[in-house]
């Protein structure tokens, strides 16, 4: 299937809609990473309505045309709640659990992770995944790009 | 505890900025992520006509009229969720998103939205969650649960002290031996001092020389035995303080409730019989000894110095400060490095575990290369935090001696200074020498009995949390007859309270009747296998044991009556016979050979060289699928139970070794109340009675020729079944 002929938009306003050259057409699509972690932004599948495949875009961001490719942005912007870290303020270890106050692309956020041996995942050297107690994600994608004193933070409890 | 309550729209405050709207609120909840999904406030307000979501500046962003809403529901994305509205043209409206932190109360809101758009009374549970301290406003670990900042030191400490009880005569004891030990400490510098004095510079009073000596031997001969004595008390006293708390821990968790095991790992509950237990009395026998003599010691010492000459007194003491300062600022860095190492070694085990548990599959793909890597990149990493650990360790001892020592020069110094200056006499000037190794180097660990403590708290903490749990209320156990009758009367039940299971089922079985499950995966099979067994309880309605509620029958003779035969049958690292009188603990050798004939396992038992002593192996590991399956029938059989229930007995051995089970399964079914759920529907044509569940619910209910005749649900999953088989070639 080629994605150029592939158009995505919202019609009604929240649904996304994918029409598929002039044949097919799915009243609702749900764009995901297939792998969102090790590859981000590449491998983007889209599901029909049941969960089911519908096909999958290696490079969706070259691929798809300019304007289906905002559709789509905006669709995960609104499925995958990940926020990502741009600086941590304060972190301490205490009792066993660890306080965290993190600035991310999200906003301001206060969090609390508990066994950090299983709950700061370590994607690579220098990637990491932090789930809170409740299950939230906070992903860090290069600490090297973070200001001296997160990375003093993090260097202190990992 | 119930789980559900009506809210009352009294209980619900109003918030500011919607004062003007006359229609009362019935479901408000604050939502954290805002409109463009950045974390910020947004409420959602359900009111008798409308939903609709308010901004924080007080603007309604989003409005709908109940009377249109056909469902609610809750959407999963990735961190979060979304409540979504479907309207009764069919269009699905998302309302407002929000964190994992939120999902099941906004799971709770769409069941309340639902229900009042429905036109029924609202009944959903909004409990109020503390997220934060009441006292000092930390994020909780846990909802509701415990702050770990904030809890009572005082309290637990007493708590843990009561652990002491049976033993107070001997922890009395080691406390007075604490005490003498100090004593005798203190006493041989001062033996030393008089010598210099008395006899050493005044160059007589030989005859004392030898006194002093047989006082010192007798302070020697006497610290040496008690130094043994204290050894074997705490040696006594840390073994049975630990094994007690082992134990009380044990016991404790055995009779938690399963939905408690659901929620926690099972690492995470070991540890707290293992490592927290070690924690607690390693503080209680060691660190509170060690604290106490320690303390004492100082005090005493800074006594004798002030007596002896307070300007020497305050010259020798100036750099403690300085060493209490260098152990507290620098103690936590290098415990958090060991730490970290600690860590690494945990996942360098790991690794070094799973790969050679997976030595096969390495060997078959031919990886051992590749795992080298894998076991090098660990290796170097842990090389580097020891070395760095070590590293900054040994820089912080190096000051910390410097300043330690600084003592001893000061008092060289200032003491010399007085010694020559006739202000002080050798003696004392030894004394103080001597006196003041005894207290420097117990200061450096000064910072240490903190962290020791902390960590004994946390444990302690821990522990308690177990030991307070609701525990499953066993009851007394009393002969209590049951003949198997079985009634589920409108049974609700949700592993999580928001999300229904069980809704509403309802049935009765007979004495003796063998009942099938039916329905697909996910329908709620083990479910209700689970609440009749009484691992979770009803939400609502009632299940009845011979026409009375189980509520009210003592669990242990309940259960004492229930048979159970699970599709991955678990069996304990042991012998065959002791896996099969695990049912009737005291079996007679013949009775576990009965039983083992009627499960059809005597065979294949008698074909191993240990026949009954084969060791099973951990889980039963060295037994293959259908032989684990056939020892734990022999092991429901020797328990004799009158409701008899197996789930999936029978669905992941092949068809030959089906039809041998299938065969003892039918011995065992005679005269019992029998429910059983299998895969392949062709194995419960014996069956009295059918029941198909759908989502939760009974769908269906009758005997097999009933409802393959109705042409319904059963026969469409028969059809669709017999369609597979043939496909796959399976004889039925
Ligand atoms: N311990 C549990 N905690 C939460 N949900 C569970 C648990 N066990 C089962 N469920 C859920 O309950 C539903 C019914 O499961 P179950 O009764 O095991 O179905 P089956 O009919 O296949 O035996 C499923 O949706 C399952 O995901
Ligand atoms: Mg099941």
């Amino acid at each position: 299937m080629d994605p150029k002929t592939l158009r995505l938009f919202y019609e009604p306003r929240d649904r996304l809609r994918l029409t598929i050259g002039t044949e097919r057409s799915y009243p609702t699509v749900k764009p995901v990473w297939a792998a969102p972690l090790s590859r981000p932004g590449r491998y983007l599948v889209l599901l029909d309505g049941k969960g089911e495949e519908i096909t999958m875009i290696a490079n969706p961001k070259e691929a798809l045309p300019p304007e289906s490719w905002a559709a789509v942005q905006e669709e995960l912007r609104r499925r995958y709640l990940t926020a990502t870290v741009t600086a941590v303020l304060h972190a301490k270890v205490e009792f066993g659990a660890t306080y965290w106050s993190v600035e991310t692309d999200r906003g301001r956020r206060d969090f609390v992770t508990q066994n950090l041996q299983e709950n700061a995942l370590w994607l690579s050297d220098h990637h990491l995944l932090l789930l809170d107690v409740d299950g939230n994600r906070f992903e860090i994608p290069d600490l090297r790009a973070l200001d001296s004193t997160s990375q003093r933070y993090i260097a202190a409890i990992l | 505890m119930s789980g559900t309550q009506v809210v009352q729209p009294s209980d619900l405050k109003e918030g500011e900025g919607l004062g003007r709207d006359a229609e009362e609120p019935l479901i408000r909840l604050e939502a954290d992520i805002g409109p463009e999904g950045r974390f910020g406030t947004r409420i959602l307000e359900v009111t008798a006509s409308r939903v609709r979501v308010w901004e924080p500046d007080g603007v309604v962003s989003f409005q709908v009229p109940l009377a249109d809403l056909k469902s609610a529901r809750n959407e999963p994305l990735v961190g979060g969720g979304r409540l979504e509205v479907t309207t009764k043209s069919g269009e699905i409206v998302p309302v407002l998103a929000y964190s994992m932190s939120l999902a099941a109360k906004f799971s709770e809101a769409a069941r309340g939205i639902e229900q009042l758009a429905r036109g029924e009374a609202l009944l959903i549970n909004l409990k109020q969650e503390r997220m934060r301290c009441a006292k000092c406003d930390r994020l909780l670990p846990e909802k509701d649960g415990i702050c770990p900042a904030c809890v009572s030191r005082g309290a637990t400490m007493l708590r843990i002290a009561r652990f002491l009880r049976p033993y107070q005569n001997q922890a009395i004891m080691l406390s007075l031996l604490s005490v003498l030990t100090t004593v005798l400490n203190l006493a041989p510098p001062y033996i030393q001092g008089t010598l210099v004095d008395q006899v050493l510079t005044a160059h007589r009073n030989i005859g004392l020389l030898f006194g002093l000596m047989a006082a010192w031997l007798l302070v020697l001969a006497s610290s040496v035995g008690i130094q043994i004595l204290t050894g074997r008390l705490i040696a006594f006293l840390a073994a049975n303080i630990a094994a007690d708390l082992r134990s009380g821990v044990y016991r404790a968790i055995e009779f938690l409730q399963l939905a408690y095991f659901d929620k926690k790992q099972v690492g995470a509950i070991t540890s707290r019989v293992t490592q927290d237990t070690d924690r607690v009395w390693g503080f209680l026998v060691d660190g509170v000894p060690y604290f106490v003599t320690n303390a004492l010691l100082l005090f005493g010492v800074i006594g004798f110095l002030f007596y002896v000459n307070w300007f020497l007194a305050f010259c020798i003491l100036a750099p403690i400060p300085v060493v209490c300062a260098i152990s507290v600022f620098f103690w936590k860095p290098v415990s958090q490095m060991y730490h970290r190492g600690g860590q690494k070694w945990a996942r360098f085990h790991m690794h070094l575990n799973e790969s050679l548990s997976g030595i096969r599959v390495i060997k078959a793909f031919a990886q051992e290369d590749l795992e080298y890597g894998k076991f090098e990149h660990r290796n170097r990493e842990l090389r580097d935090a020891g070395v760095r650990a070590d590293a900054k360790w040994y820089t912080i001892f190096g000051a910390m001696t410097f300043f330690t020592s600084l003592g001893v020069l000061i008092n060289w110094t200032v003491g010399g200074y007085l010694v020559y200056a006739h202000k002080m006499t050798l003696g004392d000037f030894w004394r103080v020498n001597a006196y003041l190794g005894l207290v420097y180097g117990p200061l450096q660990w000064f910072a240490m009995i903190n962290n020791w403590f902390s960590r004994a708290m946390a444990g302690a903490e821990r522990i308690f949390e177990v030991m307070d749990a609701d525990p499953e209320r066993y009851g007394e156990e009393a002969g209590y007859p049951i003949t198997g009758a079985v009634s589920f009367e409108d049974v609700r039940f949700g592993y999580d309270k928001s999300n229904p299971v069980i809704k509403g089922m309802t049935f009765t079985a007979q004495p003796g009747e063998m009942i099938g499950l039916v329905g697909k995966s996910g329908a709620g099979k083990s479910t209700t296998i689970n609440l009749l067994c009484r691992f979770y309880e009803p939400d609502a309605g009632t299940i009845k044991l011979d026409g009375k509620d189980y509520r009210e029958i003592p669990l242990k003779e309940m259960r004492r009556q229930i048979g159970l035969v699970l599709q991955e049958p678990f069996l304990f690292n042991g012998t065959i016979a002791d896996n099969i009188a695990y049912g009737k603990p005291g079996a007679t050798f013949e009775e576990i050979v009965e039983a083992a004939k009627a499960a059809n396992a005597h065979h294949f038992i008698l074909a191993k060289p240990d026949g009954y002593d084969t060791m099973v192996g951990e889980r039963g590991a060295k037994l293959s699928g259908g032989e684990r399956q056939r020892i734990s029938i022999a092991r429901a059989i020797l328990h004799n139970p009158r409701i008899l229930i197996l789930d999936e007995a029978t669905s992941s051995v092949d068809v030959e070794t089906e039809k041998q089970i299938q065969e003892a399964v039918g011995r065992l079914v005679e005269g019992r109340t029998t429910f059983a759920i299998a895969h392949r529907l062709s194995t419960l044509r014996n069956a009295t009675r059918l029941i198909v569940l759908e989502k939760g619910e009974v769908k269906e209910m009758g005997t097999h020729a009933e409802l393959m005749e109705r042409q319904g649900v059963f026969y469409n999953l028969v059809q669709t079944q017999s369609a597979i088989n043939e496909i796959i070639g399976v004889g039925t």
